[in-house]
């Protein structure tokens, strides 16, 4: 009988430590980690040995995909006094409303027509990356249908045009987001703007530089000089 | 067995009851905790990117002389390339890395051909690869631009020695703002020899060839860099180190 008896207390495990282990983990991953953003390609940054972190507010992320195709995400401030009037989902809003008048003061005959709804829908986006003509219809699609679209890159309503490079008269798409991002009424985004913290030009490894160069070529006609480039961390051994 | 359990703990009642310890069962705890843990670590990153800061020259059209020219001895051009097969994926060698090269000239690029059968007589073109350090040694292109800036980079040691040690300041921060201060003196200082190199990339040089050059900049504490568009003469260059070389 005796037997039996221990036989039946060794199928209970004690669970405390084997808890204490998790939790362990789970709050260093919830300190260490921070959360993926939905991106609509991935790519591969390149890694050098600078060691300047990059800035989780103020900051205009342009990320040209491998096969030339644009798309910006626009980070506001993080500060939570500042949230309220800048915040993220603030700025994108503000930014939105400047970008679409100037494309509509530049193309009269093909006005955009958006509404509060379109905004809002916007302001929640992560990246966007559609040329003007298609946003309304693509700010109306469910989150599905537009994760459907802008992750599928043979489309050609995809990206955001860069091409006509050449007169500031006449921008052309991309170089009328960045101007709005930069005259978003925000002065600490467009110090980090000036200062080079505030753009950051994410591109992939294999990347031809002549698609690079296009894009970091339409942000000098902008006069924007100086900015970042997305890497990864290396060491000098690499 | 049940049943003497039973009557075991009718017997002595008050006892067992004192000594039953109490016993939390934990196993769904630990569930959840562990479904959370594989939440995050397939919702998040640990890698945080890194930043690489450039100015670029303005694209208005600036006059000839207006151009400080950079002295012909101090100059080194760095062309940065990537081979590509015909479909334009990037060629691979044995042990899986991209094949990156690099062509490099001193001063100006020297394309004579004196005795006319269309080839450059003594190109000064070189070829070079991006190496890592080994045991503490630079190699391929990085050794080229090290020995180049020698000055600089003697000084800068003896300096990273200091800061090391933190004989600026106790204090971390301060420690490495007055490092960072003296540093940039050092790059900056006129009376060392100090190269410029001037980085060219060609249209199908894959990003990652680019930063790298810019890498090779910061590594080698080089302050004088630019980046310029390649022109026809380093094509005509290249193509004749590619004709010279072929196996």
């Amino acid at each position: 009988m005796g037997k039996v008896k221990i036989k039946r207390k060794s199928t209970l495990i004690d669970m405390t430590a084997m808890s204490d282990v998790t939790v362990l983990l789970l709050t260093f991953f919830m300190l260490t980690s921070t959360f993926l953003q939905k991106e609509p390609v991935t790519v591969m940054t390149p890694s050098s040995v600078s060691e300047i972190k990059v800035p989780t507010s103020n900051l205009a992320q342009v990320l040209v995909s491998p096969n030339g195709k644009v798309f910006i995400s626009i980070a506001g401030e993080s500060d939570p006094e500042l949230a309220g009037e800048w915040g993220t989902e603030a700025i994108r809003a503000e930014i939105l409303k400047k970008a679409v008048s100037e494309y509509n003061r530049l193309h009269p005959n093909k006005k955009v027509e958006l509404t509060d709804a379109d905004v809002a829908s916007f302001a929640k986006l992560n990246m966007f990356g559609v040329p003007f003509q298609a946003l309304p219809s693509f700010l109306r699609m469910s989150q599905t249908d537009q994760d459907k679209v802008i992750t599928d890159m043979t489309r050609n309503d995809v990206g955001i045009p860069i091409d006509d490079n050449v007169d500031l008269e006449k921008p052309n798409e991309f170089q009328i987001w960045m101007r709005a991002i930069y005259s978003s009424g925000n002065d600490n985004l467009q110090a980090a703007m000036k200062k080079g913290e505030g753009i950051a030009v994410k591109a992939d490894k294999g990347t031809p530089y002549s698609i690079v160069h296009h894009v970091l070529d339409n942000l000098q006609t902008l006069k924007m000089n100086r900015f970042s480039l997305m890497t990864a961390l290396k060491t000098e051994n690499d | 067995m049940a049943q003497i359990e039973q009557s075991d703990k009718g017997k002595k009642k008050k006892g067992a009851q004192k000594k039953i310890p109490i016993h939390v069962d934990f196993t769904p705890m630990v569930d959840m905790n562990m479904l959370l843990i594989t939440f995050f670590m397939l919702c998040t990153t640990m890698i945080k990117s890194q930043t690489l800061q450039i100015t670029l020259p303005t694209n208005e059209k600036v006059e000839q002389q207006d151009m400080n020219k950079a002295k012909e001895s101090e100059a080194i051009t760095m062309i940065v390339t990537t081979e590509r097969d015909a479909k334009g994926e990037i060629k691979h060698d044995e042990d899986g890395k991209a094949l990156n090269v690099v062509y490099y000239y001193e001063g100006k690029p020297n394309i004579e051909d004196a005795d006319g059968d269309g080839r450059i007589d003594n190109s000064n073109l070189n070829k070079e690869v991006f190496l890592g350090n080994e045991g503490g040694v630079q190699r391929g292109i990085r050794k080229i631009l090290h020995d180049r800036n020698k000055q600089v980079l003697a000084k800068i040691d003896v300096l990273k020695e200091q800061w090391r040690n933190r004989e600026f300041s106790p204090n971390k921060d301060k420690n490495d703002s007055i490092y960072n201060v003296k540093a940039k003196e050092i790059r900056n200082d006129s009376t060392l020899t100090r190269p410029v190199v001037i980085i060219k990339a060609a249209p199908e040089a894959s990003w990652e060839t680019v930063i790298g050059a810019l890498d090779e900049m910061q590594i080698n504490q080089i302050s004088r860099y630019q980046i310029d568009n390649i022109n026809q003469v380093d094509s005509v260059m290249i193509l004749d180190y590619i004709a010279k070389n072929r196996k």
